[in-house]
């Protein structure tokens, strides 16, 4: 089992536990295809003026065929954020209340913990302090969880605004166009730029879980990772007696490679679109 | 009555003797010239005669010709009988007879050089010696599907363009030629065949041909309007109208310095191509750019702009809001950008267009808080935010990598976590 070591969630003793459902590795890959393909066809024209422009829009298929497949990726977009909504109702109409759902442990919406948690991470950065422990989902997780939200939100609606400007002007002063540009644009590369840099570094690159962290994708993790990266979840699971039930198979080889594919390729699209950004910046 | 009848009889009979006599003198000389210079064998072949081919002239190579009527003496005179001559015939200046032209050619720049340099263009140099043909003549040198490689001869030629346009200002001369048979004019003569396109006399002038700096010369900025004019009427009668025709004819100078742009500075002199090419489309802004400095700016931040940086030729470009040729202030009613025209220029790509779209900034600047102060709330906003995230968490990041760093060469590989981390456990260690 050892050749699994390029994976941080599976390292360390090999007894697995689930920690994302089928539904939720499928919505980010999904993530991962969809915001790849929109950085790839959007980025020639924010950075127009860039000399590798040209060149990145006849790689995707000219400047016609960026524009199809931006849409089509949009359309994605809109898809896994109302399939998370849905499934969000979904666990809510299967009878786990609104308040498990917004709030505590196993919740996304940042508490007092998570600033509690910041607050500690900075000090231990200093020396000033232990490395604070995390429950389910770090700040970190939160932060990116929410900048979703929050990115396909803003991005969506200025880019649905730009998409169809004849409708929306009906109610819509002209500058709402101009000023959609500017927010699709700035967000579009806030947006790429955190997931390119600080995203992969938190989450793959940082030296505890070099080169890649492949939870995500194969849904499972060795009991060593979540006793490193997630301590109180482990602890509070196992004096709840949950853990017997997230035993989960070691992952297949199929889906081992296909999970270092997607994931490597991702990483170096991300990586490759980090540098030409900068090349355009700096230009 | 009979005597006077009689000696008008003896004067027009003694008249046309003369005149007879005259006629005859003049058919045989040519006769005579015909007996040597008609033969091919003794002017070129070997019966002992001069053996230069340009010297064979059979009389019958006027027939066709606009010099059909003329005999040899009416242009080589000073003939003397005998062979070999002992004086040389005295060719007639060509002026003697046409005279417009000549003067005009005289005063021209090719009379200028070709009196100090001795190598620019004369009369036969352009139109043949014998067979002197009209323009209208397929076979004439001046024929306006030939006139380019007439022209050419000297201004394709490195040797020549090399010595005549040495300096820097005149670069571009050295290319004109090949430049124009890229282009519209050109590619309309040489590969479609129309004759009506211009070509180099067209704008140039045939005889009087002057420097663009002279005030004389036809493409001279002050009087270009009028040149290109003179086949693009409809053109030149928008333009005169137009805000750039209105400065340029009051001699008007903008901020910059420059004056009004005439036809050449958005179309170029010799590289023009046609409006409805991608060269064209994608190019144009550059040239109203060169003047419109921030309007350029400002378009390159929008859509309109940045797809056609891309290449893409559907989009947006100056012209097609402000018009190719009619531009004019938006202060003017009669302006496409008019605010109560605006709707109506929308319009022509954006059929659904309302008042409320024509509202759009198409050369919005955000950094312009007066003039656009929606824009410049927006993106100071996204600019803070993007600032901000990044900053803060790059800090996080940094002192992350700081912080494991300094613990593992304090401690060891796995010093600051748990034993596991980044280390691969040798084989056989699972439970």
């Amino acid at each position: 089992m050892t050749q699994h070591t390029l994976d941080a969630a599976g390292r360390g003793e090999r007894l697995y536990l689930w920690r994302f459902t089928p539904l939720q590795r499928t919505l980010h890959a999904l993530v991962i295809v969809s915001f790849l393909g929109l950085v790839l066809t959007g980025l020639p024209l924010r950075f127009a003026y860039a000399p590798w422009a040209r060149v990145l829009v006849r790689a995707v298929g000219g400047l016609e065929a960026a524009g199809v497949i931006h849409r089509l990726c949009a359309i994605i977009t809109f898809g896994y954020f109302l399939t998370h909504v849905g499934s969000l109702i979904y666990r809510k109409l299967r009878g786990t209340p609104w308040k498990r759902i917004l709030w505590g442990p196993d919740s996304m919406v940042p508490q007092p913990k998570d600033l509690r948690d910041l607050i500690a991470m900075f000090k231990w950065f200093l020396g000033r302090g232990p490395r604070p422990q995390f429950d389910r989902y770090s700040y970190m997780e939160k932060f990116d969880y929410l900048g979703v939200f929050w990115g396909v939100a803003i991005i969506g609606s200025s880019g649905l605004l730009l998409w169809f400007p004849e409708f929306f002007a009906k109610f819509l002063p002209g500058w709402a166009f101009n000023v959609a540009t500017i927010i699709h644009g700035d967000e579009a590369l806030l947006a790429m730029s955190f997931i390119f840099t600080i995203h992969f570094f938190n989450v793959h690159l940082r030296p505890e879980k070099f080169p890649i962290d492949l939870v995500i994708f194969t849904g499972r993790a060795t009991v060593d990772y979540l006793k490193e990266e997630h301590p109180l979840e482990y602890d509070r699971r196992r004096e709840a007696g949950a853990l017997e039930g997230l035993v989960a198979p070691p992952v297949s080889r199929l889906a081992y490679l296909w999970s270092i594919a997607l994931g490597f390729a991702s990483l170096g699209l991300g990586v490759l679109v980090i540098v030409l950004v900068l090349w355009a910046v700096l230009h | 009555m009979f005597k006077r009848t009689f000696s008008l009889l003896l004067g027009v009979l003694a008249a046309s003797v003369w005149l007879g006599t005259a006629a005859h003198g003049q058919a045989s000389q040519v006769v005579q010239c015909e007996k040597c210079h008609g033969s091919r064998d003794f002017m070129v072949g070997r019966a002992g005669g001069p053996q230069d081919s340009a010297l064979y002239v059979p009389a019958a190579i006027l027939q066709d010709t606009r010099h059909s009527g003329l005999r040899c003496p009416d242009c080589h005179r000073g003939y003397e009988a005998g062979y070999p001559h002992r004086v040389a015939t005295r060719v007639v200046p060509c002026q003697t007879c046409h005279e417009n032209a000549g003067r005009d050619w005289e005063a021209s720049i090719h009379a200028t050089n070709a009196v100090s340099q001795g190598d620019a263009p004369n009369c036969v140099r352009c139109h043949g010696t014998h067979v002197v043909v009209g323009v209208a003549d397929r076979r004439s040198p001046t024929h306006p599907l030939n006139v380019a490689a007439l022209c050419g001869s000297c201004h394709a030629d490195p040797r020549i363009t090399g010595t005549y346009f040495a300096t820097a200002s005149k670069a571009q001369a050295r290319t004109a030629v090949a430049q124009f048979h890229k282009t519209v004019h050109g590619n309309a003569l040489t590969r479609d065949g129309l004759i009506v396109s211009a070509t180099c006399n067209d704008c140039h002038g045939a005889h009087k041909v002057l420097p663009a700096d002279s005030a004389a010369s036809s493409v001279n900025r002050r009087n270009i309007p009028a040149t290109c004019g003179t086949c693009h009427v409809g053109v030149a009668e928008v333009y005169e109208r137009s805000a750039h025709g209105v400065a340029y004819r009051s001699g008007q100078k903008n901020i910059q310095g420059h004056e009004a742009p005439v036809c050449v500075d958005c179309h170029s002199a010799h590289g023009i191509v046609r409006a409805d090419q991608p060269q064209w489309l994608l190019g144009v802004v550059a040239e109203c750019g060169a003047c419109h400095e921030r309007l350029y700016e400002t378009y390159f931040e929008t859509y309109h702009g940045k797809v056609t940086r891309l290449g893409f030729t559907l989009a947006a470009t100056c012209s097609d809001c402000h018009t190719a040729h009619d531009m004019r202030p938006a202060s003017d009613s009669r302006s496409s950008v008019f605010p109560s025209n605006l709707v109506a220029t929308c319009a022509r790509c954006h059929p659904a267009a309302n008042e409320n779209f024509a509202r759009y900034r198409p050369h919005g600047d955000p950094k312009d808080r007066a003039k656009d102060p929606q824009l410049f709330w927006a993106w100071l906003f996204m600019t803070t935010l993007l600032f901000g995230v990044l900053t803060f968490f790059g800090a996080h990041t940094i002192l992350w990598l700081t912080r494991v760093a300094i613990d593992r060469v304090r401690g060891g590989r796995g010093a600051g976590h748990p034993p596991h981390a980044g280390v691969p456990e040798p084989p056989g260690t699972e439970p």
